[in-house]
C-alpha cells in the first residue's frame, strides 16, 4: 500500500489575460463622431456668431416688408435680412426685425436713417426699377463712426436727403407753397441738389427747407452765393412783349430752386448753413451787394383818401429804387363817435439792406435810422403811380424839405407810423379828360352851326317853291346862258374882264410886295369902280363880284382884330347873298369867286405887308361895304341878268333837258356848299389863330 | 429558439467573411482570399455606435441649414428639407412630397432608429426572432444606396439650372452634411457583424 501522497500540487494558476485599460478597448473609429461633433459644434458656434445682431425698425407700415425676403441694404449693398415682422403693443406701429451683419452693426448708432425704396414714379422719372423684380428693401444710412450701438429705430417714410458726398444746407423761403418734397435745385440747368420737406421755422415767419447740393457741385457754394425760386412759369410783360419763361417740367410740377455764385470771393460755407431764397433772379441778384440775409422792417402808413390800385406786394421805392414791398393792406377805424370815419392802412416791409445799411443793423437800428430820416430830411411816404396804363399804385418814400415836421410814430402798434405826404398820382384817366377838354374846347359847335347855316340856307333855296318852280326856267336860262356864253358880246365882254381881273392881280401883286396902303385903297377904289361898272353890264357880274371878293378877301388878311368881324360880316353878306333864291344863277361864279378868295388869301398871306395892316383895315372895311352894297345890288343885277338871259333865251332853243339841268342845279349847289364851307372854315381859323394867317403857320 | 442554428464557432472554425472559407480558429488569416480571420468582430458594436453617431450628428445641420438655394428674377430663397416638403405640400405635389419626405426624413430617421435597435438588441437576453433581425439588417444595408436621393436631385439642379438673373440653383450646406449622414450610416450598417445575431 502505498500511501503516497500525491505531490503537492501547485494551485492552477489562473491565467487571465491582463484587463486592457478602457482607452485601449475604445476603436479609433470613435474619431469619427468626435471629429464630426467637433465640425458641428464649430460650424454651430460659427453660425451663432455670424447670425448678426438684431435690431428692430418701426414703420408707419410694411408694404413690401416679408420677413426672410426682403434686405438690409447699406449703399446697396445687402448686410442684412428681416427675420420677422410684427406689430408694436399699442398696433401703432410694425416693428420689423433685421438681422445685421455684427461688423456693419456696430457702426449703427442712433443717428442711423432707415427707409423702405419701393418703386417710384414721379415727375422726374422712375426710381427704383429694380425694386419691381426683386421686391422692396429696407435701405440705411449712417456715419462711419462707431459710437454706441444701438437697437431700436425709428423708421422714416420717405426717403431721406442724400446726406453722403454733399452738403446740407437750410433754405429759409417766404412762402412754400410752390415747393414740394423732392423738388429739383438747379445748377445752370443741371440738376445739382434736392429739396426735403417743407416745415415751418419756430415763429412761423418762414418756410424751412433741408436740401442737399450734391458733390462736386457743393464748391459752388459761397456766402455770396443767392439762391432763387423758379417754380412754376414766369410771365413778365415788359416793352418787348410778353416774355413767357418756363424752367423744366418738373419745376412746373414740384417746384424748383436755384443758384448762382454772383460774385466770386465768398468764404466756404458750412454745412446746414442757412440760405434765403429769394422769390426771383433778380431780387436775388440785387442783394448780392447789399449783403447778408434779408431783415425786413416793419412800417405802417395810414391813408385818408382811396388807395385804389395799391396792392399787396406792391413796390416800396426811394429814389426810384426798389427798398420794399407792401406787405398788406387794411383800414384802421376811427371810433369817436363825433368824428367817425375809416382810414386806409398800409404795411411795408423795407428791407434794410437795400438801404444800405450794414449787416449787422437790427431791425431796431434801421428804424431809428429811419426815423431820423424822417425827422431831419422831412422823409414821407406818399402813394406814386406805378404805370400809367393799369392804374397801379406803389408806395414811394420821398423827401419834401418844405413838409410840416413830423415824427416817425414809434408808440404805433404794431409797426411805427411814418408820415405821409399828398399823393403823386398822374392819373390817366385825368390826363385824357385834358386831351378830350382840349378837343372840347375847339370850335366845333360854332363849325357846325356855319356849315348848318349855309347847308340851310341852301335848303332854303332848294325847298323854295321859287327853285322848284325854276327848272324849266333854268333850263332855258343855262341852255340861253349857254348861247349868250358863247356870243361874241360875252367874249367880249369876258375879255375885258380878264383885263379887270390883271389888273387886279396886278393890285394884288403891289400889295404883294408890301407896297403902301394907298395902292390898297386905290384898288379897292379901282374894285369899287369895277363893282360900278358891272352894275351897267350885268353879264359881267359874277366876274366882278368875284374880284371884289378877292379883294376884300386880301384886306381881311391883312388885318388882325377886326378881321373876324369883317370875316363875320362878309359871311352875312354871303349868307345874305346866298338866301336870296335868286343867287341860284350865280352859284358857279360865286364858287369861283370864294376860290379866287382863297387864293388870293394865301398870296397876300405870302406877300406878309403886316406894316400896312391898319390902313389896310380900313379899306377892307370899306371893301366890305362895298360888297355888302354890292350883295344888295345882287338881286337886281341877277334880275337883270335873268331878263337878259331870258331873253337870250327866247333866242336860243335847241338846248335844255330837264335831266341835265338837274345835274347841273345839284352841281351848282354842291359847290355853292363846298364854298360856304371853305369860307366857315377860313372864317373859323382866322377867328381862332389870326396869326396863322400872317404868318403862314 | 427551437431551432438551433449551426454556427461556425460552435463547430470551433471561423470562418472568412469574404469567401466563406472555414479555418483553424488561431489561423490569422485566410488561407485563401488573404483577408483577416476573426471569430467574432469585438469591436463591431463600438464601430457601429461611432458611425452612427456620427452620422446623427451629421443629419442635425442636413435638416437645419437649407438644402436648395434658389434665386429666381433676383428673389432668393432657401429651403430646408422639411421646409421644402411642407412648400411642396401647399403647392399641392403630394406625390412629390411624399417622396421626399420619405427619402429625406423616412428612411433616414428608420435607419437610426433600426441601427440602434439592432445594436441594443444584439446582446440582449432575450434573442426571439433572430431572422426578423437578421432580414431587418439586410434591409437596412440594401436601402443605404438609395438614401442618396435628395442629394442626386440637388447635385443635378445645381448642375442643370444655372441660368444668370433668371434662375440659379445651389446647393447648401445641409446637402454636404445629408450626403455624410447618409454616407455614416451607410457605414454604421456596414461595421455590423450580423454573424452576432445568431449568438447564444
Amino acid at each position: 500500500m502505498t500511501d503516497e501522497t500525491p505531490p503537492p500540487r501547485p494551485a492552477d494558476m489562473q491565467i487571465r489575460p491582463p484587463r486592457r485599460r478602457w482607452w485601449r478597448r475604445i476603436s479609433v473609429i470613435w474619431l469619427v463622431p468626435l471629429v464630426a461633433l467637433v465640425i458641428a459644434l464649430g460650424v454651430a458656434v460659427q453660425s451663432y456668431t455670424n447670425r448678426g445682431t438684431l435690431v428692430r425698425i418701426s414703420f408707419q407700415d410694411a408694404s413690401g416688408i416679408e420677413a426672410g425676403k426682403t434686405v438690409l441694404r447699406y449703399r446697396e449693398v445687402t448686410v442684412g435680412a428681416v427675420e420677422s415682422v410684427s406689430f408694436s403693443s399699442d398696433l401703432g406701429r410694425v416693428i420689423v426685425a433685421v438681422r445685421v451683419a455684427n461688423d456693419i452693426a456696430q457702426y449703427m448708432d442712433q443717428d442711423a436713417q432707415f427707409w423702405v425704396v419701393r418703386p417710384e414714379v414721379s415727375v422726374r422719372g422712375i426710381s427704383g426699377l429694380d425694386t419691381v423684380l426683386s421686391g422692396s428693401y429696407i435701405a440705411g444710412d449712417w456715419d462711419n463712426r462707431i459710437n454706441g450701438e444701438a437697437e431700436t429705430f425709428e423708421g422714416l417714410e420717405t426717403a431721406p436727403l442724400q446726406a453722403r458726398g454733399g452738403t446740407p444746407i437750410t433754405l429759409r423761403l417766404q412762402d412754400g407753397n410752390q415747393i414740394s418734397a423732392g423738388a429739383p435745385i438747379i445748377y445752370k440747368g443741371i440738376e445739382v441738389g434736392t429739396v426735403g420737406t417743407p416745415r415751418l421755422d419756430d415763429s412761423g415767419a418762414n418756410v424751412l427747407i433741408d436740401a442737399v447740393i450734391r458733390a462736386p457741385y457743393d464748391k459752388m457754394l459761397t456766402t455770396n452765393t443767392r439762391f432763387w425760386d423758379t417754380s412754376g412759369f414766369d410771365i413778365s410783360l415788359g416793352t418787348s412783349g410778353i416774355q413767357l419763361d418756363v424752367r423744366s417740367l418738373a419745376s412746373l410740377i414740384e417746384g424748383g430752386i436755384t443758384f448762382d455764385t454772383i460774385v466770386s470771393g465768398g468764404d466756404q460755407i458750412a454745412a446746414g448753413q442757412d440760405f434765403f431764397v429769394y422769390p426771383d433772379e433778380s431780387e436775388a441778384r440785387s442783394t448780392v451787394f447789399t449783403g447778408g440775409p434779408q431783415l425786413e422792417l416793419p412800417l405802417t402808413m395810414v391813408i385818408d383818401g382811396s388807395i385804389e390800385g395799391l396792392s399787396e406786394g406792391a413796390e416800396v421805392r426811394y429814389k426810384g429804387a426798389t427798398v420794399g414791398r407792401v406787405s398788406d393792406l387794411g383800414a384802421i377805424a376811427n371810433m369817436d363817435p363825433e368824428t367817425p370815419h375809416i382810414r386806409m392802412l398800409v404795411n411795408l416791409q423795407i428791407d434794410v439792406a437795400k438801404l444800405g445799411l450794414p449787416n449787422e443793423t437790427t431791425v431796431d437800428g434801421a428804424r431809428d435810422f429811419v426815423a431820423n430820416l424822417v425827422e431831419r430830411d422831412n422823409l414821407r411816404a406818399r402813394l406814386a403811380t406805378a404805370s400809367l396804363f393799369t392804374g397801379s399804385l406803389m408806395v414811394e418814400l420821398v423827401e419834401q424839405p418844405d413838409a410840416e415836421p413830423a415824427t416817425l410814430d414809434l408808440t404805433n402798434e404794431p409797426y411805427p407810423l411814418i408820415p405821409v405826404a399828398p399823393p403823386a398820382i398822374t392819373e390817366f384817366q385825368t390826363t385824357a379828360q385834358g386831351v378830350i377838354n382840349r378837343i372840347g374846347g375847339l370850335p366845333v359847335e360854332e363849325l357846325m352851326q356855319a356849315a348848318i347855316g349855309a347847308l340851310n340856307s341852301v335848303q332854303t333855296l332848294a325847298g323854295d317853291p321859287e327853285t322848284r318852280r325854276v327848272p324849266a326856267e333854268a333850263a332855258n336860262l343855262l341852255a340861253d346862258a349857254r348861247a349868250f356864253l358863247t356870243g361874241e358880246d360875252i367874249t367880249g365882254t369876258l375879255t375885258n374882264l380878264n383885263q379887270t381881273t390883271a389888273s387886279l392881280r396886278r393890285i394884288s401883286e403891289q400889295l404883294e410886295q408890301g407896297q403902301a396902303v394907298a395902292n390898297l385903297i386905290a384898288a379897292i377904289d379901282k374894285a369899287n369902280n369895277a363893282l360900278t361898272g358891272v352894275e351897267g353890264a350885268s353879264a359881267e357880274f359874277p366876274q366882278i363880284a368875284q374880284q371884289v371878293r378877292e379883294l376884300s378877301a386880301k384886306a381881311n388878311r391883312l388885318q388882325i382884330e377886326e378881321l373876324a368881324n369883317s370875316a363875320d360880316s362878309l359871311l352875312q353878306s354871303a349868307d345874305a347873298v346866298l338866301s336870296n333864291p335868286n343867287t341860284q344863277r350865280v352859284p358857279g361864279a360865286l364858287s369861283d369867286a370864294l376860290t379866287e378868295v382863297a387864293q388870293v388869301l394865301a398870296e397876300v398871306r405870302e406877300g406878309g405887308a403886316i406894316g400896312n395892316v391898319n390902313d389896310a383895315i380900313t379899306a377892307a372895311e370899306e371893301a366890305a361895304n362895298s360888297i355888302n352894297r354890292a350883295a344888295q345890288d345882287l338881286p337886281a343885277l341877277t334880275a337883270q341878268a335873268g331878263r337878259v338871259l331870258n331873253d337870250a333865251g327866247t333866242t336860243v332853243s335847241g338846248y335844255g333837258s330837264d335831266s341835265r339841268f338837274n345835274v347841273e342845279l345839284v352841281t351848282a349847289l354842291r359847290s355853292l356848299q363846298e364854298a360856304a364851307d371853305s369860307v366857315t372854315a377860313l372864317a373859323r381859323s382866322i377867328q381862332r389863330n389870326p396869326n396863322s394867317l400872317i404868318l403862314g403857320r | 429558439m427551437t431551432v438551433r442554428i449551426p454556427t461556425a464557432r460552435g463547430a470551433g472554425l471561423v470562418a472568412c467573411t469574404r469567401c466563406g472559407r472555414v479555418h483553424e480558429p488561431q489561423t490569422p488569416r485566410c488561407t485563401r482570399c488573404g483577408s483577416a480571420l476573426q471569430s467574432r468582430d469585438t469591436r463591431s458594436l463600438q464601430r457601429v455606435w461611432a458611425w452612427w453617431a456620427a452620422g446623427l450628428i451629421a443629419y442635425i445641420p442636413a435638416n437645419i441649414y437649407p438644402m436648395l438655394l434658389t434665386s429666381a428674377l433676383g428673389s432668393s430663397t432657401q429651403s430646408t428639407i422639411l421646409g421644402g416638403v411642407v412648400e411642396l405640400w401647399a403647392h399641392g405635389d403630394l406625390p412629390i412630397a411624399i417622396i421626399v419626405f420619405v427619402a429625406s426624413v423616412v428612411i433616414p430617421v428608420g435607419k437610426f432608429l433600426a441601427i440602434a435597435f439592432l445594436a441594443l438588441k444584439l446582446r440582449g437576453p432575450h434573442k426571439p426572432d433572430r431572422h426578423g433581425r437578421h432580414r431587418l439588417y439586410e434591409v437596412v444595408e440594401f436601402i443605404g444606396r438609395w438614401s442618396m436621393i435628395d442629394v442626386f436631385v440637388v447635385a443635378i439642379l445645381a448642375s442643370l439650372v444655372q441660368f444668370s438673373l433668371v434662375a440659379t440653383v445651389n446647393p447648401g450646406l445641409a446637402a454636404i452634411c445629408f450626403a455624410l449622414s447618409v454616407a455614416f450610416t451607410m457605414q454604421a450598417a456596414l461595421s455590423f457583424d450580423p454573424r452576432i445575431i445568431w449568438d447564444d
